[in-house]
């Protein structure tokens, strides 16, 4: 089970032969296939309603009437520190993702590839930390993190978003490594490579998928996460979106327009990234990654 | 990966292996070095602060000094207030909804998105929105359809002549919405465990059961099941801890409320942490249900790693 979940193109394969037998029992593939259709984008459509309500306010005037006009997203943009709030938010997401697949990448290869009591060991240890709650580890970080003039600052935001990542980034690339034979690095050590020459030459240059999966993961984290910011960041300039979207509830009456040009804004980056790498998203691996060893 | 697959193995035809060079291996050392970015790293985000928490919960510190040692005083006070018992209850009935009900929806549709249908691609990309879009812009909008008597949800209802249910003043329906709202956010990834798990069954199983005659119920209760069960615990596994643990689906929503009614343990640590400035008392909360959380992981880890080996 390992090897084959832990493969996206396992998700990804779709159409698969046998549905042609089950199909003839429950009477014609076309008529079958319509209906299928029809209950999917039933369902899909009441299950969006939130997103989509979301988007119409954004775009209708706040003044009254249903012309769409883009003036919330002019007014958010030029009244607030929303601009700011989105860089900041990049930022923290950019050096998350980096530094979280640049240090789970090496420990998956361990975990993947060595077999022994102490490799096993820290499986188990990686599975407690993932059911730790962050509201334990915030508290002491805080503090920790005052005495070095780390609250309250976006680098010491993202250290803690990569911690939070570790155990489940670790367990997809492993997952990922654990469909790459073996084979591939020990023939690069035969010809005089490293252990770590391999991993980097061989290993990780073929698994631009398990990579790319991590990554989505990791931004997702850094890009979402509401509970973490809201306990490291005092001061608006340095707010990331979700605690810049919250901001807006302060005042008295809630302006939706605003509101929800902002959640707009905010939910576009993990939308179009999705959109385009979600062949390569897989969390069938962890399953896999968990039990396997 | 096919090409380098070809490359390595003719560059080793060419060049014969040196024999009396050692082969290298991956020895403990190096796999040490590999994995110590990520040990430190655990060490002093995860490791660090529960250790230092551990030391809190016995003490009556605030944020910013440590307090004197109080003993299991702050454990004696949180047993034997009702709203924690109350706050246990809640979490208990939110992760259950949330992990069954998210799973049960999940795997209805990662079922319907195997078989042929038009545009499934799409379908893909489109349910999992949920689980992508961020929580507090989620929120926000469950908020808008559902908060006030005025939302377009209990107008809806109105019309209907289901009354005008106030979703998020009255306690019982702001917990169905809590749990409603988990269900939502949730499926999306038991939909993706579940897909993933369902591409590893070999489709001949089917062709045999249909010949016999099995009933499509028959087929997925007494093949399709077993054969994802163990995927199907971890992934139970995972999302209970989720649940536990989780905090901004609770908060952003109801922010506890009405009175005490969506309070959970996690929610309940924070107010005392950070509205009462209770430290003890909120890391004791934590702890408290993290001990529970983590007997219970690893308990129903072991078990899975026994059926494995069997």
């Amino acid at each position: 089970m390992t090897t084959v979940s832990s493969q996206p193109a396992a998700i990804a394969a779709l159409p698969r032969p046998r549905k042609n037998v089950r199909q003839r029992v429950s009477g014609g593939p076309e008529r079958g296939q319509w209906l299928r259709f029809a209950l999917l984008a039933a369902i899909t459509a009441v299950v969006l309603i939130p997103v989509f309500v979301t988007v119409v306010l954004a775009f209708l005037p706040t003044t009254g009437g249903t012309t769409p006009t883009l003036q919330n997203f002019v007014d958010v943009l030029s009244t607030s520190l929303v601009g700011q709030w989105m860089s900041n938010s990049l930022q923290v997401t950019f050096v998350t993702v980096i530094v979280s697949v640049a240090v789970a990448a090496p420990a998956g290869y361990v975990l993947s590839r060595g077999r022994n009591r102490l490799v096993s060991g820290y499986s188990l240890l990686l599975f407690v930390i993932q059911s730790l709650p962050v509201i334990t580890a915030v508290i002491p970080l805080y503090i920790l993190f005052a005495n070095v003039g780390l609250v309250d600052s976006l680098l010491g935001l993202s250290i803690v978003y990569v911690g939070t990542t570790m155990s489940v980034a670790t367990w997809m690339m492993a997952a990922y490594f654990d469909s790459i034979p073996a084979s591939l690095e020990e023939a690069a050590w035969i010809d005089g490579c490293s252990v770590f020459g391999g991993f980097m030459r061989i290993v990780l240059r073929n698994s631009l998928p398990g990579i790319l999966s991590t990554a989505i993961f990791a931004f997702l984290i850094a890009w979402n996460d509401y509970l973490i910011a809201i306990v490291f960041l005092k001061s608006d300039s340095v707010f990331t979106l979700p605690l810049g979207l919250q901001s807006f509830f302060q005042q008295n009456t809630t302006d939706w327009g605003s509101v929800m040009a902002v959640s707009v804004l905010m939910m576009l980056p993990p939308i179009i990234i999705f959109a385009f790498l979600n062949r390569f998203f897989s969390v069938g691996g962890i399953g896999g990654s968990l039990a396997g060893r | 990966m096919t090409t380098t697959l070809t490359s390595a193995r003719s560059a080793k035809e060419q060049r014969p292996p040196r024999m009396r060079r050692r082969r290298p291996g991956a020895s403990p050392l190096t796999l040490l070095m590999l994995a110590i970015p990520s040990i430190v790293l655990i060490a002093l985000i995860s490791i660090y602060p529960f250790v230092y928490a551990a030391g809190q919960s016995v003490r009556d510190g605030s944020l910013i000094s440590p307090g004197s040692f109080v003993g299991l005083e702050n454990y004696r006070t949180i047993l034997s207030s009702p709203d924690f018992w109350h706050a246990a209850l809640f979490t208990v009935v939110f992760t259950v909804v949330g992990v069954f009900g998210s799973w049960a929806i999940g795997m209805g549709l990662a079922l319907l998105l195997r078989t042929r249908v038009p545009a499934s691609g799409v379908f893909k990309v489109l349910l999992m929105l949920p689980w992508i879009v961020p929580i507090v812009v989620s929120s926000t909008a469950w908020n808008w359809l559902v908060a006030t008597p005025d939302s377009p949800i209990p107008l809806l209802f109105k019309l209907l002549g289901w009354g005008q249910p106030l979703f998020l003043a009255d306690p019982i329906l702001a917990a169905i919405t809590v749990c409603l709202f988990k269900v939502w956010v949730s499926f999306p990834f038991m939909m993706l465990m579940t897909s993933s798990a369902l591409a590893s069954v070999d489709g001949s199983v089917y062709e045999a059961a249909n010949m016999d005659g099995a009933s499509r119920w028959q087929q997925f209760r007494d093949i399709t099941l077993p054969l994802i069960a163990r995927s199907t615990y971890i992934s139970w596994i995972l999302m209970t801890i989720f649940c536990v643990n989780d905090f901004p689906t609770i908060y952003l929503l109801t922010g506890g409320g009405p009175v005490q009614a969506t309070t959970s343990l996690v929610v309940l640590a924070y107010r005392a942490v950070f509205q009462d400035f209770q430290v003890g008392q909120g890391v004791a909360i934590a702890f408290l249900m993290t001990l529970v959380l983590v007997i219970v992981s690893v308990v129903l880890y072991r078990q899975i790693r026994k059926s494995e080996i069997e």
